[in-house]
């Protein structure tokens, strides 16, 4: 049984289902073809290839133009060229005026960017996006997910951002899992004690984890926020109801995405200690990914201590 | 190209520079300069090139029109409303809170306008996005970009030239409404752009140079640049900042500057002509 798949040629097998059934669909990339493994589709779509070359900018509010005729453009690249670089353009060219592009970032996270170094490795993407108003957000967990969320967002209308990742991804679900836009869900329950929300291809860690602490006595609920963004917001604060405790697990800057997110809800709604894994607001290096991973604290052992610590404080504040 | 469609076409120009100046002194907020520079073009524009339908602001197969610099766009929003678009009552509301006509062109919010703009240098990349739809989807539409000289020193503008070229654009026309001034001065005072078609020419760009307040000039260019095939179109059109009023013509205080009622009557005067 395949334990790795990449989200890249993924995403390109998605492209070229809905290439087949509607000519709306195309692709822009910014001299990414190669690095979206979209060479299948350069080649039985050609006229709907449009390679800008290493413009990042351009590729953007391109892309803008050919949506506002009526087309639907899919934008692949790094996810820190699209997402920082052309942010403006994602921003006032496309979301504003709720133009119908998709934007597909690769290198998400430390486990996407590994060996490439800091400029390859992009942990600002989501805090990005999920700040401009009007965009859809999704983190996929693996391959087969990747497939049905490119589907997903390619149904709903306006602007939309997949993270994809190196394309050496684990997979983590079997090709009849589901993928609801929006909606959040319950992957283990364990038990009440507290709830770990987490996303994208982290998600292994956070499994294991889980099964270690239930070793050790200590029963969580582990929730997959894919969608970041229209957050579901009742059901993460039906789950804090229930655990009064959480965790987040993102490869991801503590600051801005999904652990601000769900401290975001918790505040606002029912506060509860809330302690988030991620990378610490720190440059990383190159490394290979799970070391890489480790060594920034988003290992197993991080994700229980974690897990720990919140239900010390969950522990005070019942006293 | 008759004698008289040129007169109409100045008379229309000068009708919107006319509402320019009521606009931008009503709205208490503006650009009149750069509105004025652009004017001559726009009117020839609005009034005999661009194939658009008042009563279909979205037909698929119209021409489109970004003005990229969009900080010029009462001059637009008064072509839009004496072609017919949205009432001409609407002008004063300009940026006002409630109006359709915002602070720069917004295609959600005012019809007629093809692409949002304002943000300096984005709009000949949405406007090589338009022309590249239009072939791929077979339309015979022509996509015109009016881009200010300042706003050539934005990278993405040389992303979209360079690109336009690879990809055999056609049916894209890009016009630089040179009048030598930016927002901080005299542009070789701030950041030099000259020699400016040049660069286009080594861009592999169709390339004319014109003055931009001659008729026959504006005419004769756009219509040789529909006529290329196979690449892109630039027209420089030399300009004067302020031009129509004697005491705004040149004077770059004018780039964002509210006229008084005493200057608003002495450029109405100025200006003359039916106010149609």
């Amino acid at each position: 049984m395949k334990t790795v798949a990449s989200t890249r040629e993924a995403f390109t097998a998605a492209m070229m289902e809905l290439a087949k059934e509607d000519p709306a669909f195309v692709l822009v990339c910014a001299d990414s073809v190669k690095a979206l493994r979209a060479t299948p589709f350069q080649d039985a779509y050609p006229e709907r290839l449009f390679d800008v070359g290493i413009a990042e900018q351009n590729s953007v509010a391109f892309a803008a133009g050919l949506a506002s005729c009526g087309l639907v453009p899919f934008v692949g690249t790094y996810a820190g060229f699209l997402t920082m670089r052309a942010c403006e353009q994602m921003r006032t060219f496309v979301a504003y005026p709720g133009l119908n592009v998709k934007f597909v970032g690769i290198n998400g996270g430390l486990f996407g960017g590994e060996r490439e170094g800091v400029t390859h490795q992009f942990f600002e993407d989501l805090g990005i996006v999920r700040s401009i108003p009007g965009f859809t957000v999704v983190v996929p967990a693996d391959a087969s997910q990747v497939v049905k969320a490119t589907k997903a967002i390619a149904a709903c209308k306006g602007p939309a951002y997949l993270r994809l990742g190196s394309g050496r991804e684990h997979v983590v679900f079997d090709d009849k899992m589901t993928f609801e836009l929006g909606k959040a869900r319950i992957l283990k329950e364990y038990g009440k004690d507290t709830a770990i929300f987490t996303n994208g291809f982290i998600i292994p860690r956070v499994l294991k984890a889980a099964e270690i602490l239930k070793d050790q006595g200590i029963n969580v609920t582990v929730v997959e926020v894919h969608t970041l963004k229209p957050l579901d917001t009742d059901f993460i604060i039906d789950i804090l109801k229930q655990t009064g405790a959480a965790i987040s697990v993102e490869d991801h800057n503590i600051i801005g995405g999904l652990g601000s997110a769900i401290a975001e809800v918790s505040t606002e709604n029912f506060p509860a200690p809330l302690a988030r894994v991620g990378l610490k607001d720190i440059y990383p290096i190159s490394g290979e990914a799970e070391a890489l991973l480790d060594f920034f604290e988003m290992g197993v052992g991080n994700i229980i201590d974690a897990v720990k610590k919140v239900m010390e404080q969950k522990k005070k504040l019942s006293r | 190209m008759t004698k008289n469609t040129i007169t109409y076409l100045k008379e229309m120009a000068c009708n919107l520079r006319k509402d320019v100046m009521t606009t931008v002194h009503l709205a208490g907020d503006g650009h009149p300069g750069p509105a004025m520079s652009v004017a001559d073009i726009i009117a020839v524009l609005y009034f005999n090139f661009l194939r658009v339908d008042p009563e279909n602001p979205r037909w698929q197969e119209r021409d489109r029109f970004i003005l990229s610099k969009g900080h010029s766009c009462p001059t637009v929003y008064a072509a839009l409303a004496r072609r017919g678009f949205f009432s001409p009552d609407l002008l004063p509301g300009l940026r006002k809170l409630g109006s359709i006509l915002q602070g720069h062109p917004d295609m959600k919010k005012t019809p007629g306008i093809d692409m949002t703009t304002g943000s300096l240098g984005n709009g000949l990349s949405t406007g090589l996005g338009m022309a590249a739809a239009g072939r791929y989807l077979g339309l015979d539409y022509t996509t015109y970009v009016v881009m200010g000289d300042g706003e050539l020193q934005e990278g993405i503008i040389w992303e979209a030239a360079m690109a336009a070229v690879h990809l055999k654009t056609n049916k894209l026309i890009a016009i630089i409404d040179n009048n030598n001034f930016q927002s901080g001065g005299v542009i070789d005072c701030v950041s030099g752009l000259n020699p400016i078609l040049p660069k286009w020419e080594a861009f592999g760009w169709h390339c004319q140079e014109i003055d931009g307040h001659d008729y026959e000039q504006i005419i004769s260019a756009l219509q040789k640049a529909k006529a290329e095939i196979g690449r892109p179109s630039v027209i420089l059109a030399h300009t004067v900042k302020g031009k129509g009023v004697s005491f705004m013509e040149g004077d770059n205080s004018w780039h964002k500057r509210v006229p008084t009622e005493a200057e608003l009557k002495q450029a109405l005067a100025e200006l003359g002509g039916e106010v149609g």
